[in-house]
């Protein structure tokens, strides 16, 4: 518990050892500890991320140049798996489908999230917290949980979906899982759904901490509460619309679940993303060089937008 | 005085009318949303009452009538329903003690000293956010298959344990909750560096430690697509996986995986219930100050 000599930062210390009983001389770590705390509190996390992280993308990179199923050592074929990808119908079909989920979480999405918000900020609400929680439940339940009930939701026969449209509207029948366009908007529909409550929390904190006084200077200079919303909540709400959009953004190119577990990425190819049309090349193909190189664009991909999205919105640089 | 007094009445008064009506029209928004978001869930949760002839039955039966427990039963005798939870839960639970203490500490690190290459360590773990889980699933899985170290305890608990969002995360709460002239003052009575973050820091943390356990908890117990990968043993299998065995083992029939998913569901909801403020309120801490 004595450290008595410390670091210069430390003066009082060195009072207390010249009063205390001639302590044993300190350790070497005992004088530099305080320099060197923070590299070890921070060393598991670096450790785990060389070896999990960092390993890993360079292993993907050397697949990706080689031809390997597994067994055996991989055969170095240089570019050949990237030249293959570009004229891979499937790998461009799942690259379609893909940014179709990410459009539609950025345009769709993310504001559905920033109007329910509003709607939740109104003063004097009741039953605030109980909403919040209902609708940010989605997130918290498991993936094959929510695309069962979906699944059972979205039966062409027996579904609630299709009895309820009929019975308000007289139609039904439609074939949610089964038609290539429909199965898009259910897989769109999930996201819709397991997504937006939990990012109307974060536009909602954002909202809280927009200062009334601002409001409060428009109401007076005669800003109605379009204009209000123009020039006060979204001017105050960038960083965190900033925040939602680049995690949307990097959490939506990467989509597996919803369309894995509900339609399996069918029919036909309908549904792939790129996540899965990933895992099929390496977990049920065997074309692991191939499956790396595709992670490898994703990556690219994935990259660049974040950075882009990052520069556009002006985040992240004050660390 | 008093005219005055009556002219801002009376403007007052319509706005509060007009109010009565938008709040109408706030309230059955709400609501209606409510409904949206829970109806999927309640449905399902009748539906695992029903017997297998009439999960799908027309016009779709809004309650379980007649109720059975057949399903339920028919899950936990028949299946290994509960190895599937303990994987689950174990996994889960080492996960978020691990990566709970792992992350509070780097967070410490980052929020509390000034050190050489601080900014740079910071944008590295920073950048790690943007890595795209399907760039690192091939090699990470022949990493860890070369290995030999397929164990659920192993493959599904080490790779994940400090989260670079963890980190940003408790960096972002320990600025503001800890106060550096305590931290100091510590020091002067003659704390280690590991005593002031565990005496001084760690108390309080402690709503913070909540929001990330509860993340922690769930991302490890929900998680599907890297357990599909690594774990091949049935013996070994997570409640998702489980789960997804089953649906394809029954030849998708709802009757057993419904009851399933209804129970797994609970400690998701029970966990999330628990910690729901703490939850809410460390997600956003650290995107509205950013």
């Amino acid at each position: 518990m004595t450290s008595p000599l410390t670091t210069r930062a430390e003066p009082v210390t060195g009072h207390r050892a010249a009063s205390a009983p001639p302590a044993p001389r300190p350790s070497w770590w005992q004088r530099h500890q305080r320099a060197l705390a923070p590299y070890v509190f921070l060393s598991p996390f670096y450790v785990l991320y060389g070896l999990f992280l960092l390993v890993p993308i360079g292993v993907g990179v050397y697949l990706s140049c080689t031809e390997w199923a597994g067994l055996g050592t991989p055969r170095w074929v240089g570019l050949r798996n990237y030249r293959d990808l570009m004229s891979d119908g499937s790998f461009w079909t799942s690259v379609r489908n893909t940014s179709l989920y990410v459009v539609f979480t950025m345009c769709v999405v993310v504001p559905a999230a920033l109007l329910i918000a509003q709607a939740l900020n109104a003063r004097g609400l009741r039953g605030r917290d109980m909403f919040r929680l209902a609708y940010f439940m989605p997130v918290v339940i498991s993936p094959i949980v929510v695309t069962l009930v979906f699944g059972l939701v979205f039966d062409t026969e027996f579904g609630l979906a299709n009895g309820l449209l009929e019975a308000a509207f007289g139609f039904g029948g439609i074939d949610w899982l089964g038609d290539p366009a429909w199965a898009r908007v259910t897989v769109v529909i999930l996201v819709l759904w397991r997504w937006t409550g939990y990012l109307t929390i974060f536009f909602l904190a954002g909202l809280q901490n927009v200062p009334k006084e601002l409001y409060e200077a428009a109401a007076i200079d005669g800003a109605g509460p379009v204009r209000r919303f123009w020039a006060v909540t979204l001017p105050s709400l960038r960083p965190v619309t900033a925040f939602v959009a680049v995690t949307v953004l990097i959490s939506t190119a990467q989509i597996f679940e919803e369309p894995f577990l509900l339609t399996q990425g069918g029919p036909g190819e309908s549904t792939l993303s790129v996540a899965m049309f990933i895992f099929r090349a390496g977990f049920e193909r065997q074309q692991l060089g191939y499956a790396a190189a595709a992670g490898v664009l994703l990556f690219l991909a994935v990259f660049t937008l974040g950075l882009l999205a990052l520069r556009a919105l002006k985040v992240g640089r004050d660390q | 005085m008093t005219a005055a007094a009556i002219r801002t009445e009376a403007p007052r008064d319509a706005g509060r009318r007009r109010i009565t009506r938008g709040r109408i029209l706030l309230y059955a928004f709400l609501v209606s949303l409510l409904i949206a978001f829970a109806l999927p869930l309640l449905w399902a949760l009748s539906s695992s009452f029903k017997a297998r002839a009439d999960i799908f039955s027309y016009p779709p039966q809004p309650l379980p009538l007649p109720a059975t427990l057949e399903n339920f039963r028919g899950l936990l005798d028949g299946q290994p329903f509960w190895s599937w939870f303990m994987t689950s839960t174990l996994v889960a639970g080492i996960s978020t003690v691990v990566s709970v203490a792992l992350c509070s500490l780097a967070g410490f690190a980052f929020a509390k000293y000034r050190f050489k290459g601080k900014r740079f360590l910071f944008n590295l773990m920073f950048s790690s956010l943007a890595v795209p889980f399907a760039v690192i699933v091939v090699p990470l899985f022949i990493m860890v298959a070369k290995a030999h170290l397929t164990t659920p305890y192993f493959a599904l608990v080490v790779p994940w344990v400090a989260p670079a969002f963890g980190i940003f995360m408790m960096r972002q709460y320990t600025e503001q909750a800890v106060p550096d002239a305590l931290i100091d003052a510590a020091r002067v009575d003659g704390c280690t560096e590991f005593a002031v973050f565990r005496r001084i820091a760690l108390p309080l943390l402690r709503p913070a430690l909540g929001a990330l356990g509860v993340w922690s908890f769930l991302a490890s117990y929900n998680s599907l697509l890297w357990p599909l990968i690594v774990v091949s043993d049935p013996d070994d299998y997570t409640l998702p996986l489980g789960i997804q065995a089953l649906f394809g083992a029954t030849g998708r029939q709802y009757d057993l995986v419904l009851a399933a998913a209804m129970l797994a569901a609970v400690p998701s909801l029970l966990v999330f219930y628990l910690l729901r403020k703490q939850l809410l309120e460390g997600l956003t801490a650290g995107a509205v100050k950013n």
